[in-house]
């Protein structure tokens, strides 16, 4: 092949990869540089694509049966599924199966029929039996439900139907005993009940929580569709329920190697909902982010009433064309779905959500849009990590938050065409392609895929980060903050855009690292919660930095602490805010620090007089008595501590604060005796509750970093004040 | 031990020749097997080559040697032989609509819009044959794929190159072989 032809067919090639028509057009001008031969020979086998494609779909149709496929696969079944018992005749309602009574059929599945049943021992009950309905190996299917019994059992959910037991038919079919639910499929409930998006939302979050629940017992459930999820109504709410976990596991038989075919030529499994790692089949373990993805086509079908890719054609292509699809195409996003729609379906879509056209549009379009592809995303690695994850992100949509899933930037789009080019422009023909169209193109292509890369690395970097803060969210959420601290440990750089589920996160294992007085650790915590607590409540914000403040002090790196105050001081500068004051004086101050901090405190003064008296408390006077002294005005720090003791709710962390100024205030005026008496108030104080045990405290009586606090200026007053007598209480 | 066993075998320690031992194997099978289904089938039906393929891979390697290896040589030689039964049978029915007979059917009598599935196979078959000579990498892709029913992976896997460059020869491949069918109809 001609070096000519090189270049026309990877430069053909590229522009293939870019449809936006101006986007193409662009690059052709960059790619071909003024080379009107190869633009007009480029041009040409551009313009033969489209025709080319159907031509040889039209020879296809001479070579591509999918009947024969189905009957090759029929022929490949194994024996076992050639005795296909017989069904269940209606004589046999009424009859026995162990210990249940059938009553009546109640549906029939692509897999089975239900029934409804009574059972008899030990308790009387009606419950509904799944009867297999695929010819399969009775007792393998048997051993599989045995194997995951108990994870089966320990599943206690509210929106999870409880699937009981498991036997075999007289004629060796496999059933499956459930907890039975009368309800209606949550696509079918939602349109009759005309669900507007939010009300979808609300009661998909619940589906999620069910998984979620599923997954924490390691059950994955594998079969995530519509008719698995019933919605019932229970005092006037509606309920979902998800049923038939377990059962996927159970019964999905590998026929033969690769095959997912079953003697029907069906799909086990549902392709229309069926991840691509499931699909595939290549070994990949599913795990519970195979769920996820099915949870998105599920949302997505809330969404707009279509599956992301039509079952019908997934069934008419073939196996092969089907996993291709499933691993390879990426789905329309739910706006556009909507918009490609007819005008009646989409009068119609819109009318089921109670809403019109243009405003489901622009409902989905954005924030909608991303959370489903977020969780449609065919790498498991790049999903919601947890049922949890998504349900967050579609709750911060319905209040209004920023969320988490975010569009492709162009870049992204950018790098993943140079990935996919990448040996055409590297391996293949980069250097005829550099000798021939100068420093160019190859320049060009160059610097984008080292600036794709840079930005994908990145991008990886921050999407796995993502990940593990869910993860230690989610075990904050459980108690587990051993977990979520060794979670957040993997993290490496915590997202710039503040997120409320980062700052929750380190909040909680920052305290939790602090109250076992693991101040490294901990600081850090805090300093990376710092940077993302912008969305927060600022009473909030005031404790986080209060908190932080003192776990940099007991960590004992007087850096970390002026770097926090300077921070403290720029975030706050001159509002008024006693707590900062406080937390702004805990160490001693050097002058310009006094100086930056003055008109905060004067400001803070103001304040507290311009403060009706009922508001006046022990915590307002307080930081004024120890800003006082940090300015070297002792007579104005026993003043205000004096004024804090005046007051008539006293609170004893707050107490131990005030007896260790005025132990220092007092030592400074030379009057020792005093000073150790103060000091050994304060000790006692303090000793009393680091011996009993720190908790994590509340609000108005003082929070554990206020005995922290106050621990340590007890310690800086235990190394000034010199008494002659030991004080009492220490030892 | 069978004979395609012993081949594949063969081939396993480096005798190329064995190669084109295979292909009259596969050819037989692939021709057995395809006129079961012919037999068994409704007038018109024709074949999925990848079900085919499958089987007599199934059938004629049986429990024996599964390698990947082995795999990829088969299925070279069996894209070439169902390739000869597609165009043997595509011949046969187009010729049955220009009015009988067993001669070929000439190009230029072929209208390219009007052309039918099997005229389309006729059409891409006489295409690859100039694009052997041109461009063997790409026809050979074309071979396995269009007529073999090879998925991209396997063609990567069979041909020894990625799976990226398969699918951008593929792509302009089809480009190519449209363009010389279409300067010729």
């Amino acid at each position: 092949m001609s070096p000519e032809s090189q270049i026309e067919e990877a430069v053909c090639v590229a522009a293939l990869n870019l449809p936006d028509p101006e986007v193409r057009s662009q690059f052709l001008d960059r790619a071909c540089a003024g080379d009107t031969r190869l633009r007009a020979a480029v041009e040409a086998m551009l313009r033969a694509q489209a025709g080319a494609e159907s031509f040889f779909e039209r020879g296809r149709e001479a070579v591509n049966v999918p009947e024969l496929a189905a009957q090759a696969a029929e022929r490949l079944k194994p024996p076992a599924a050639e005795v296909e018992p017989e069904d269940l005749t209606d004589k046999q309602l009424g009859s026995r199966l162990g210990r249940y009574q059938l009553r009546q059929k109640i549906g029939e599945g692509g897999c089975g029929t239900v029934y409804l049943a009574e059972q008899e021992t030990p308790v009387r009950r009606p419950v509904a039996l799944k009867v297999i309905k695929l010819g399969m190996d009775t007792k393998s299917v048997i051993a599989r439900f045995e194997a995951e019994r108990q994870a089966l059992a320990m599943m206690d959910h509210p929106n999870i139907a409880r699937v009981l037991d498991a036997g075999a038919t007289e004629t060796g079919r496999p059933f499956f005993v459930m907890e039975l639910v009368r309800g209606m499929r949550i696509t079918e409930y939602c349109n009759e009940q005309n669900f507007d998006t939010k009300q979808r939302l609300k009661l998909f979050i619940k589906v999620c929580h069910a998984i979620l629940h599923a997954h924490q017992k390691s059950v994955i459930h594998r079969d995530i569709k519509p008719s698995n999820i019933l919605v019932t109504l229970h005092d006037g709410e509606a309920v979902p329920k998800v049923i038939d976990f377990g059962i996927a596991k159970a019964t999905a038989d590998r026929l033969t190697d690769n095959t997912l075919v079953t003697s029907a030529g069906q799909f086990v499994g549902t392709p229309a909902y069926m991840s691509p790692e499931q699909a595939d089949n290549t070994g990949l373990d599913v795990d519970t982010r195979s769920d996820i993805y099915s949870l998105g086509v599920l949302l997505y079908e809330l969404l707009t009433g279509r599956t992301p890719f039509d079952t019908k054609m997934l069934m008419e292509s073939g196996v092969d064309a089907m996993r291709r699809t499933l691993r390879e195409r990426e789905p329309q996003l739910p706006s556009t779905m909507i918009t490609s729609m007819r005008r009646t379906e989409l009068t119609l879509t819109a009318g089921q959500r109670h809403s019109e056209p243009p405003k489901l549009i622009s409902e989905l379009k954005g924030d909608l849009d991303w959370i489903v592809m977020k969780a449609l995303d065919k790498d498991r690695n790049r999903r919601y990590q947890t049922a949890n994850g998504l349900a967050m992100d579609i709750q911060r949509y319905l209040d209004n938050e920023p969320v988490m899933a975010r569009p492709p930037s162009q870049v992204y789009r950018l790098k993943k065409l140079v990935r996919r080019n990448k040996l055409t422009f590297i391996a293949g023909t980069a250097v005829t392609v550099a000798l021939l169209l100068g420093l160019g193109l190859s320049t060009w292509l160059f610097l984008r895929e080292r600036a794709a890369n840079a930005r994908e690395a990145r991008l990886r970097a921050a999407a796995e980060d993502r990940a593990k803060i869910t993860q230690a969210v989610m075990f904050v959420s459980q108690g587990k903050l051993q977990e979520a601290e060794g979670a957040l440990n993997q993290v490496k750089n915590f997202p710039p855009d503040p997120t409320l589920d980062s700052a929750s996160a380190l909040r909680s294992v920052g305290e939790w690292l602090a109250l076992q007085g693991r101040w490294q650790p901990a600081s850090e915590r805090y300093l990376a919660l710092l940077k993302v607590n912008q969305l927060d409540s600022p009473g909030q914000v005031v404790f986080d930095y209060q908190a932080c403040g003192v776990v940099l002090a007991a960590s004992g790196d007087r850096a970390d602490y002026d770097r926090f105050w300077q921070q403290a001081a720029t975030h706050f500068d001159e509002m008024p805010n006693e707590s900062i004051v406080l937390a702004g004086s805990l160490l001693p101050l050097d002058k310009t620090q006094i100086e930056r901090l003055k008109p905060m405190a004067a400001a803070t003064e103001r304040q507290i007089h311009s403060l009706a008296k009922n508001r006046q408390s022990e915590w307002t006077f307080t930081p004024m008595g120890l800003w006082q002294l940090r300015c070297g005005n002792d007579e104005g720090a026993v003043q205000w501590c004096q004024r804090a003791q005046a007051q008539g709710q006293r609170y004893p962390p707050c107490d131990a604060m005030v007896d260790a100024i005025l132990a220092m205030a007092h030592y400074h005026q030379g009057k020792t005796s005093e000073a150790c008496s103060e000091l050994a108030q304060a000790r006692e104080l303090v000793d009393a509750k680091f011996k009993s045990g720190l908790d994590r405290g509340r609000a108005g009586y003082g929070f554990w970093f206020d005995w922290v606090f106050a621990r340590q200026l007890e310690q800086e007053a235990g190394a000034l004040v010199k008494c002659e007598v030991a004080p009492p209480g220490s030892d | 031990m069978d004979d395609v066993t012993v081949v594949l075998q063969s081939i396993g320690r480096g005798e190329s020749q064995a190669s084109e031992a295979l292909f009259p194997l596969v050819y037989e099978e692939l021709r057995r097997l395809a006129a079961a289904r012919m037999a068994r089938e409704a007038a018109g039906q024709t074949l999925q080559p990848t079900a085919l393929v499958h089987e007599a891979w199934l059938q004629l390697v049986g429990a024996g040697d599964r390698t990947w290896k082995n795999r990829a040589h088969f299925f070279g030689a069996a894209a070439d032989a169902m390739r000869r039964i597609l165009i043997d049978n595509a011949r046969r029915k187009s010729a049955l609509k220009h009015g009988g007979g067993q001669q070929r059917v000439a190009m230029e009598d072929l209208e390219i819009t009007a052309a039918t599935p099997d005229e389309h196979v006729l059409l891409i078959d006489e295409a690859l044959l100039w694009l052997e000579t041109e461009d063997p990498e790409k026809a050979r892709i074309v071979s396995l794929k269009f007529f073999g029913g090879l998925t991209n992976e396997e063609v990567a896997e069979n041909m020894k190159i990625s799976l990226r460059t398969v699918n951008r020869q593929w792509v302009v491949a089809k480009i190519k072989l449209f363009r010389w069918i279409s300067e010729r109809t």
